[in-house]
């Protein structure tokens, strides 16, 4: 009993400082725009949206263990549903954020088929084809989508009372609907589903055995993934007022699958960190060099993941857990071979061998259990 | 090495023998046909080995019992036909298997593991209260089996020791609360000592909860320790079928089949 008691203890310490954390970044969350430049605030408000769109294709690729090229379109489609409704019919701005949600889920179900028959490379290439052909399907469809130039549509107005200027008006409408989807892709996780989802990616025969029928899950998460891309398209029509064919091209698609492999894969913010990399580092790439930015991002992306192969959201625990190594070795070199290590010299008894190891050296699975440098569980982190 | 005390032959559970009933079994992967036809019945609450060289089809009868292979045939389980569902199915029906290798899920922890197991408990039509109550006395009742579980209940699996991970995949198949239970060389890898402690509870669990058990192994000494029954397969089909303590008496069958010397263990 005394290690339960021992563990709701240390349960409550940690949700004690993940709350002050979560209350300190809403603090500073909601302070920023009053505090940075309209430009900027308007960059903020684009890393939330972008955080919106990533945490889908993360709940896809990072914890679903697929893989799609094609979210960019999945975005477009949700940014046009917006565009369309507000061009068309005026239906004002909050009724376009159900509806698109709506219809990229049943997109995504759509998509969800052939990925259950296809995994890895042939997946991407499927996704990707839907990302290649609905540019051209947008230019097409003139009478709707405005054709090549686009939809221009009003942005979101601030209301008299809230006395707000406008960039500030859209900040706060955005990171409204950020806290709340990315609340709700954590919740997702943690609820019976995330946990068939994750088992699928872990061992897809295993949790078959389990009874977790493959295929809803495997559907379903292609269908969250989407709906949470065209949750992140609404906002863009929102904050931009204006699409267009151009604006969705197969690149985005691309750029979205950088993003999260960047900011760090099965990781609940690292989406954000991704968001944030994607938004930022063209524009200082442009101002390190104005031939050729691409260059310069291609070069980002790579220093990033040689330094950090599970993401920018891995970073500090893979800092720590060097240190700890370090910490260790410099232990173990104080003393006399075979004497019991300093139980201070590593301060994650993860790696500390349990009695079962002890009794069982030649297991295989205890020597590679590395829990520093791998990426499991950074969410509840 | 000493001997499991008991002798489970007396204690065969008698009431339905008919409880699996495996008739004319082939399973193959591709072209390859492993499974030449086996029949064999295993009686509820029973332990049932399935012994036997590498390659003679252990395995591959264990999958085709809960339909990770396809298989042709006839499998009951309970008047149930088990052949032609899905893996997902059967688990429905009440068949858990361990598979070879354990196949824990590594990035969740030692409790989502185990939740994973009450998977289709849980399901949308019964979030009630009272199951949800009976999930949590299970998962009470899985880490008084293996007390280790419980120390490591928010550990990722991946970090644990192989007969830890052992014991969880078993914690998991029981969280099923299975009629059957399948288990693939669970000794695979593992250090004598963890291994006895496995069978150990193995063989509480079976008495305790009435899981009727079909066991691979390769270990034929730990497996007969344990069984009711034994079965002993070379290259897909059956050889001989009895009692385990019958088995584990005929000294030469044990050592033309099943490649171990019985009597000079029991001497030493």
């Amino acid at each position: 009993m005394s290690t339960i008691t021992a563990a709701l203890g240390s349960d409550r310490a940690r949700r004690l400082r993940a709350a002050l954390t979560g209350l300190l970044a809403a603090a500073a969350a909601v302070g920023a725009p009053f505090y940075f430049a309209p430009f900027q605030v308007f960059q903020l408000t684009m890393v939330l949206l972008y955080a919106v769109a990533l945490a889908g294709l993360n709940l896809l690729v990072g914890f679903g263990g697929q893989i799609s090229l094609g979210h960019g379109a999945f975005f477009a489609a949700g940014a046009y549903t917006a565009a369309v409704m507000l061009d068309r019919y005026d239906t004002g701005h909050l009724a376009t954020l159900p509806v698109a949600a709506a219809g990229c889920f049943v997109l995504g179900l759509g998509f969800g088929v052939p990925a259950l028959r296809l995994r890895g490379l042939y997946l991407a290439l499927v996704t990707l084809s839907f990302a290649v052909f609905l540019p051209p399907l947008l230019k097409r469809l003139q009478s709707v989508t405005g054709g090549s130039m686009g939809l221009t549509v009003d942005k979101l107005e601030p209301p008299a009372w809230s006395g707000l200027a406008e960039d500030q008006w859209m900040y706060f409408a955005v990171l409204a609907v950020t806290a709340v989807v990315l609340l709700l892709a954590r919740n997702l996780l943690r609820s019976r589903v995330g946990r068939a989802l994750l088992a699928v990616r872990d061992n897809e025969s295993a949790a078959e055995v389990m009874g977790v029928r493959l295929s809803l899950h495997k559907t379903l998460a292609f269908a969250w993934s989407a709906m949470f891309a065209g949750v992140a398209g609404c906002l863009y029509t929102w904050v931009i007022g204006f699409v267009s064919p151009d604006s969705f091209s197969f690149v985005l698609s691309i750029t979205l699958l950088a993003g999260l492999v960047v900011g760090g894969l099965a990781s609940l913010y690292g989406p954000l960190l991704g968001a944030a990399f994607v938004m930022y580092v063209p524009s200082v790439s442009q101002d390190v060099s104005e031939a050729a930015p691409g260059v310069v991002f291609g070069l980002l992306i790579i220093a990033v993941m040689f330094a950090a192969p599970t993401g920018l959201a891995g970073l500090p625990g893979r800092v720590r857990g060097a240190l700890a190594r370090r910490a260790t070795r410099a232990a173990t070199l104080d003393r006399t071979p075979g004497a019991p290590s300093a139980p201070g010299a590593n301060p994650k008894s993860l790696a500390e061998p349990g009695p079962a190891a002890v009794l069982t050296p030649a297991e295989p699975a205890a020597v590679d259990a590395d829990p520093v440098g791998a990426p499991p569980r950074t969410e509840k982190e | 090495m000493s001997e499991p005390t008991t002798d489970r032959t007396e204690a065969t559970p008698g009431a339905e023998p008919d409880f699996l009933t495996v008739r004319g079994l082939h399973a193959g992967y591709g072209q390859a046909r492993v499974l030449q036809g086996l029949d064999f019945r295993v009686a509820r609450g029973e332990v049932c080995a399935i012994l036997g060289p590498n390659g003679a089809g252990k395995t591959t009868t264990l999958r085709a019992l809960c339909g990770m292979v396809r298989g042709r045939g006839s499998v009951t389980l309970n008047g149930t036909e088990l052949l032609g569902r899905s893996p997902e199915q059967t688990a429905r029906i009440g068949v858990a298997h361990v598979p070879e290798g354990r196949g824990t899920f590594n990035d969740l922890t030692v409790e989502e593991n185990l939740r994973v197991g009450a998977h289709l408990r849980t399901g949308p039509r019964r979030r009630g209260r009272a199951e949800r109550a009976a999930v949590a006395a299970d998962l009470e009742r899985i880490h008084d089996y293996f007390p280790r579980l419980r120390q490591r209940s928010r550990q990722a699996a991946g970090s644990l020791s192989g007969g830890e991970q052992q014991m969880l995949a078993i914690g998991r198949a029981l969280m099923l609360r299975p009629s059957l239970l399948l288990l693939d060389e669970p000794s695979l890898g593992l250090a004598p000592l963890v291994t006895r402690e496995l069978f150990e509870i193995i063989r509480a669990v079976n008495e305790e909860e009435g899981t009727t058990v079909v066991v691979v192994e390769q270990n034929a000494q730990l497996a007969l320790g344990i069984a009711h029954r034994a079965h002993v397969l070379e290259a897909g089909r059956l050889v001989l079928s009895g009692p385990a303590a019958q088995i584990r008496e005929d000294g030469q069958v044990a050592e033309v089949y099943l490649g171990v010397s019985v009597r000079s263990r029991k001497a030493g």
